[in-house]
């Protein structure tokens, strides 16, 4: 390995220990912006139904938003219809004098069109910066209208991409009634966000609610995966809450367990035998339904047994090198790794920043509970300036981190061009969704043979190219 | 709701009394960072937090940058700089890219940072001796208007500071401002289009304001004849300043763009005239009829059997206003409801002069929203939408057989640029209309399974 292209090589929580420590500094380059709290708390919002998201700003702010998550995601692909994606429009004049009574007017004018289960202002820099109190207003407003009214402090530079997820799950507790009663058998997913899951393929969320109603176990809420307000209201009244993807519902798990004593299941995500098994007992333990669990694992265990077989055939000895920076993010990355692990492959993973380490600590943390602590490389490539040559230099550094080691594969996406075969994990190809649970397993065994059984095809020179230049190594 | 039937022109410029909008446009920051991004081989630094910077994104990939060529950065201001002011951070945030081999970097700020009073134009002044690049600062908050409104801070900004106007004026030569201002998804085309006529006239582009633009040639833009605004909604203040400042009048102005047989001929003939070229355009106009005549009647477009059907308009004015006269007269519909994204004055002149001209009355909404769009829609009841993505949305529920996605649309993806412009343009409106109305017709359950 080129001792000159390695920012860091060692364990996971050697990494961690690092950027605790402020020895790795967790920030992103210039050229490399994630989301701002505005738009991790619209992400969250939309996912509820029948409601107004009012933006107190300018148009650029709610009008990204309502292009990619209500009219291309939503509309286009979740099924979902043409919600409003409201905005007071703020121009100089509100900024120099105030947006204050432009706002209360606003929302008047939102439930009069719309006629919604709840609006939700979300204010932005320039509200933010001026001082616009919408919390006062939503309480104002709320007497003047038939909906409940709340309040959002999502200005852009007041946190970073998981303040917002955090805050607007925190905000949506306080639509939580006292409990009447216990729904039996009952539970929340927490952690969603956007909207339902896609109509037209079968995703993660959904292979989690066939096992679930396989077993018995009702779903109260999916929040805020397009569940309504009366759901929210009733969310206290599950026996439990759960998550498909630990990360995601961390924050909103925890604080419904400290204010209502609702009990999180804990797990990692369902990827592999192992973790999904974990993933169901979680939940199916504390609500007495083990045997019933037991028994569906039992029997989809059976159903994908060639499949488990083969991969342990396949996988074993090998080392899985595991890059999967932005689709699908990297704590399935790590839970990617505890898969290889399971059948049998040393999991490497390639380039987790330390930004995304600092932003996602507690999750890493709780890895480490489990005992996920692979090998991980870090490459100077990651740490460059500019989209391109961050990315050319890594797709560099991974061609020749591969060569390093004894009969590789790549689990990430078709986007690098590594010697060796390429698993293809990619989101973005839902023809072999979903990764979780038993049904995960017959597509992840289905990638791992055309990545083995076509190793010796030629790759995409176009592709190639396009992605990294026609002078790539 | 703002519905102005034959609404005259003087009573115009009225604020809108909504207080909540659902808007079709972006905001102020957006259009500058799509203007500055016309500019080949700069760099675009976003003085702003970073949530921003997804609106450069959006802008990136509407002036079709390629990303080994440009670089987009972010200061990503956080609660300290709003605090303290951002100036050292974006000081330093330029010196860390010195070493990009580029020509420009512009230098743009948004709703944050201009509130606090971040200087940008004194820190790019303070930091340039340290760059070989040209810094170019561009204060263009997002509240200062709409996208069409950063579009003209920005072309505002690239000409004072960069245009030489000391250079002299080449012959029949023209520059084009505003492409980009264009809610064709691939309005690049439409450039192509006006270049290769003006090329087939003889008529040299000196500068495009902006698109794969030079430097050089921003530099050298006044040594332009004439200018020729390619939009409707942005742009017209950019001509207005080259014409006072520099001489360059102004051709086209005030006619519809050319989409459609009669307003691609009107636009051709008036620059042939402008530039004694009046054969050269007769023969362009002849053939490009011809052209388009023969290709419909090898293809048969369906759009002749939807003769007088009621439709309605829903987009840009730059797109907007020419289908109007388009649909009425080549493919025989009747528009009874034209909603536009832009308010302007002149947009408003425009349209009332081309329904007049033509003999309509349909419902106007100028300065649209969502909200306005889907009232209006389910008022009209149109049986042919020309819209976007969103409007076959808004149609749900209302028997709306077609929606012809021309703008926006986020539902169908184009590896080939298409033009609306000229007569090629002609045929791809008519391949729009064909395509919706072959997917309309397209079964969408079977009545019973085959046996094998």
């Amino acid at each position: 390995m080129k001792d000159d292209s390695i920012a860091f090589h060692g364990s996971l929580q050697q990494l961690l220990d690092k950027v605790e420590t402020g020895e790795m500094i967790p920030k992103l380059q210039a050229s490399h912006a994630p989301m701002c709290k505005f738009f991790t708390s619209y992400y969250v919002i939309s996912g509820i139904k029948h409601v107004v998201p009012l933006v107190h700003g300018p148009t650029g702010c709610p009008l990204y938003m309502s292009d990619f998550v209500r009219t291309r995601e939503c509309c286009e692909t979740r099924g979902v219809p043409l919600e409003p994606t409201a905005c007071t429009v703020l121009d100089e004049s509100n900024v120099i004098y105030g947006g204050e009574g432009k706002l209360l007017e606003a929302v008047k004018e939102a439930y009069a069109k719309y006629h919604p289960d709840l609006i939700v202002i979300l204010s932005c820099c320039c509200s933010g910066i001026i001082g616009d109190d919408v919390e006062s207003i939503a309480r104002e407003a709320e007497k003047m209208v038939g909906c409940r009214v709340l309040a959002l402090r999502s200005e852009g530079f007041g946190g970073d991409f998981r303040s917002g997820y955090e805050d607007a799950f925190r905000l949506i507790m306080d639509l939580m009634d006292p409990p009447q009663s216990t729904m039996k058998g009952t539970i929340n997913i927490l952690g969603a966000r956007w909207g339902p899951s896609p109509t037209e393929f079968t995703w993660d969320i959904d292979e989690i609610e066939r096992l679930l109603g396989e077993i018995g176990i009702r779903i109260n809420a999916i929040i805020a995966g397009g569940c309504s307000v009366e759901q929210i209201r009733h969310a206290r009244e599950v026996e439990m809450n759960a998550s498909w993807c630990y990360d995601w519902g961390q924050k909103i798990g925890d604080l419904m367990q400290e204010r209502f004593g609702i009990p999180y299941s804990k797990t990692g995500q369902p990827y592999g035998p192992t973790a999904t098994k974990e993933w169901l007992l979680g939940v199916a333990e504390p609500l007495g339904m083990e045997k019933k669990a037991l028994d569906v694992i039992e029997r989809e265990s059976c159903r994908v047994e060639p499949d488990i077989a083969y991969l342990k055939k396949a996988l074993s000895g090998k080392t899985a090198i595991i890059e999967i920076s932005e689709f699908p993010g990297p704590i399935r990355a790590l839970s990617l790794a505890r898969m290889a692990e399971e059948f049998g492959a040393h999991p490497v993973v390639i380039n987790v920043h330390p930004y995304t380490i600092k932003e996602r600590m507690p999750s890493i943390k709780y890895m480490l509970e489990l005992g996920i602590n692979p090998e991980i490389i870090l490459t100077n490539g990651l740490f460059r300036l500019g989209s391109f040559r961050s990315s050319k230099e890594t797709e560099d550094e991974l061609e020749d981190i591969v060569e390093e080691y004894e009969d590789p594969i790549f689990f990430g996406n078709s986007g690098r061009f590594p010697p060796c075969p390429v698993v293809n994990l990619t989101l973005l190809n839902p023809a072999f969704q979903p990764q979780y649970g038993f049904s995960g397993i017959k597509n992840i065994s289905a990638l791992v043979r055309q990545a083995l059984e076509n190793r010796d095809l030629p790759r995409s020179k176009l592709f190639r190219g396009m992605l990294y230049g026609t002078h790539a190594k | 709701m703002e519905h102005m039937p034959n609404e005259p022109v003087d009573a115009i410029e009225k604020p809108s009394p909504d207080k909540c909008s659902d808007p079709y446009l972006r905001c102020a920051f957006n259009g500058a960072a799509q203007t500055a991004l016309g500019v080949s081989g700069c760099a675009l630094l976003a003085h702003s937090p970073q949530g921003c910077d997804y609106l450069v994104n959006t802008a990136f990939a509407s002036q079709e940058c390629d990303y080994m060529e440009t670089v987009t950065l972010c200061t990503k201001l956080c609660v300290d700089e709003i605090v303290h002011g951002g100036e050292d951070l974006l000081a330093r945030t330029i010196r860390e890219a010195k070493n990009l081999p580029i020509s420009s970097m512009f230098v743009i700020s948004a709703c944050g940072p201009e509130i606090v009073g971040d200087d940008i134009v004194a820190v790019c002044e303070q930091v340039q001796p340290d760059v070989k690049f040209k810094l170019v600062p561009m204060p263009c908050a997002g509240f200062r208007g709409s996208q069409y409104d950063g579009i003209d801070i920005a072309l505002d900004m690239m000409i004072k500071r960069l245009a030489n106007g000391e250079r002299e004026k080449i012959p029949d030569s023209v520059c084009l401002i505003a492409p980009h201002a264009n809610a064709n998804p691939t309005w690049a085309a439409d450039l192509d289009w006006v270049k290769q006529a003006l090329s087939q006239m003889g008529i040299r582009v000196v500068g495009t304001l902006a698109h794969r633009t030079q430097l050089s040639d921003i530099e050298n833009i006044a040594s332009a004849e004439a200018s020729i605004v390619l939009s409707h909604d942005a742009g017209q203040m950019a001509a207005d300043y080259l014409s006072a400042t520099y001489g360059i009048e102004q051709l086209c102005k005030g006619m519809p763009l050319p989409i459609g047989m009669t307003n691609t001929r009107d636009w051709l003939a008036a620059i042939g005239e402008r530039f004694d070229r009046e054969k050269t355009a007769e023969d362009m106009v002849a053939e490009g009829e011809r052209m388009v005549t023969a290709a419909c009647r090898r293809k048969w477009p369906v759009a002749r059997f939807l003769y007088r059907m009621p439709a309605a308009i829903v987009a840009d004015a730059t797109i907007g206003i020419p289908l109007v006269r388009f649909v009425t007269e080549e493919m025989e519909m009747t528009p009874e409801l034209v909603a536009l994204y832009s308010s302007r004055r002149a947009v408003r002149q425009l349209l009332e002069a081309e329904l007049k001209d033509i003999g309509l009355s349909p419902d106007i909404v100028y300065g649209t929203d969502v909200y306005k769009t889907r009232k209006s829609l389910a008022e009209i009841r149109p049986r042919i939408v020309f819209g976007s993505t969103i409007e076959r949305h808004a149609c749900e529920g209302l028997d709306v057989p077609y929606v012809v996605e021309v703008v926006r649309m986020m539902r169908q993806f184009r590896m080939i640029n298409r033009e609306y412009f000229g007569y090629t343009g002609i045929l791809n409106l008519l391949e729009c209309v064909q395509n919706e109305w072959t997917m309309a017709w397209r079964s969408k359950e079977k009545r019973y399974e085959s046996k094998w």
